[in-house]
């Protein structure tokens, strides 16, 4: 692309965040996505129903991984003793042992970045849908996108499974509910990663509050 | 009105939006953040974090990850350990998670980090700009994957702690975190600015 763009066109431009490629937007009908040229990977999505949708799935992301730290994820019989697992549990017995660093990097990476991405999510669909404090949902779309990366739910389900398997040749296990809990809410935070993009939410952000000047 | 060359645009990494690259005083169009700020420490912060996850790295695979007391027995296996009893076990897809995730991960982003600090200083043959971006972006997202075994330590320390049979983490779990956590810094300290079209 040789021509020029000027300062008033730039928002008429996205870069792929995989290969840097600059596209012009296109202009594609509700409910399909546009493609990079070169590397295929999803540029921007239409969803007319973007912030009902994503209030409701946040909503329900919060409830259950609040459920998912109620109830046992795993539960094993040893010599007769049950023994239960939740990640608090986890965190704690890390601390006992004296594995601060440990402690703190599980703490984070399971607990608080995913409990603060889905408040996050909450109060921010929230707010588009009233169409109020713009200065706080710029404040707040600031901040999801710098902890985005170090929500590591989906890494630790696995773990929990790599887990099973090493226990299963000597011991009883059984998978509690909360296991469950947080299998359901790992699947609508993938969702939510992949189909709900940072930059689409600052362009619905302006769209609202410029009607309301 | 003034106009830009493509050359001229970056993304921003925090709202995403095309915007304006203005050199070292870098500031977001759309969102006001202060991006790739680096001053006259261009990779110098990226090299530094990983130097540091290399040197974390080491005692990672030395020392035991996981100890398991056994009436009154102690015995605690590295990483390596860990894989090869999993494998001996026939436990071969979860062997082959733990390397993939504690072995294979680690290494390709040193090694991805590595080439791309050197490529954007010295030129390394006919290397593209969108092919290193794509590299770039690999390393970020493989990244979580080697607190897999990290994570496996803290639940079956959580889960077995009887007096006649306990599972406690090793030295290595701390020197593991610390690794991939200056690998994960190293990688977003990178200025993916540097990465420009050769000519
Ligand atoms: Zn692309
Ligand atoms: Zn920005």
């Amino acid at each position: 692309m040789k021509t020029k763009i000027t300062s008033d066109q730039l928002d008429e431009f996205i870069i792929c965040h995989k290969c840097h490629t600059l596209h012009k937007k296109a202009f594609i009908s509700n409910g399909s996505k546009a493609v990079c040229r070169h590397c295929k990977s999803v540029l921007y999505h239409r969803d007319d129903a973007l912030i009902d949708k994503g209030l409701a799935l946040s909503i329900t992301g919060l409830i259950l991984f609040i459920l998912a730290n109620v109830f046992p994820l795993i539960r094993v019989d040893i010599l007769g003793q049950e023994q239960v697992i939740t990640i608090l549990s986890m965190i704690s017995r890390l601390l006992e042992s004296g594995y601060y660093i440990v402690a703190l990097f599980v703490v984070y990476l399971v607990f608080i970045f995913p409990i603060m991405i889905f408040l996050i999510y909450v109060t921010l669909f929230f707010l588009l849908k009233t169409a109020q404090k713009e200065k706080l949902v710029q404040d707040l779309l600031i901040l999801l996108s710098k902890i985005l990366l170090w929500n590591m739910s989906d890494i630790f389900l696995i773990s929990i499974l790599v887990s099973l398997v090493k226990l299963m040749s000597m011991l009883e296990i059984h998978i509690g509910l909360s296991f469950w809990t947080l299998t359901l809410f790992v699947i609508i935070d993938l969702y939510m990663t992949r189909s709900i993009h940072i930059g689409e939410l600052w362009k619905i952000k302006e769209e609202i509050y410029r009607e309301q000047k | 009105m003034k106009s830009w060359k493509e050359e001229e645009l970056i993304r921003c990494p925090i709202c995403e939006a095309v915007t304006i690259d203005q050199g070292k005083k870098n500031i977001c169009r759309r969102c006001n953040s202060k991006i790739y700020q680096h001053q006259k420490f261009q990779t110098e912060k990226s090299w530094a974090f990983l130097i540091t996850a290399i040197i974390f790295y080491i005692p990672a695979n030395l020392y035991p990850m996981l100890v398991i007391k056994q009436f009154g027995h102690e015995e605690g296996s590295t990483i390596l350990g860990g894989v090869i009893v999993l494998w001996e076990m026939g436990s071969y897809p979860v062997a082959l998670i733990i390397l993939f995730a504690s072995v294979f991960v680690p290494l390709l982003k040193f090694l991805l980090l590595l080439y791309l600090l050197i490529s954007v200083k010295y030129s390394l043959g006919n290397d593209s700009k969108v092919d290193k971006h794509t590299l770039y972006y690999i390393t970020e997202v493989i990244g979580p994957w080697s607190m897999i075994d990290v994570f496996v330590v803290a639940i079956l320390a959580g889960l077995i702690h009887l007096s006649s049979m306990e599972m406690v983490a090793g030295t290595a779990s701390t020197a593991f975190a610390l690794s991939v956590f200056f690998t994960i810094m190293a990688a977003s300290s990178f200025d993916s600015r540097l990465i420009k079209e050769k000519r």
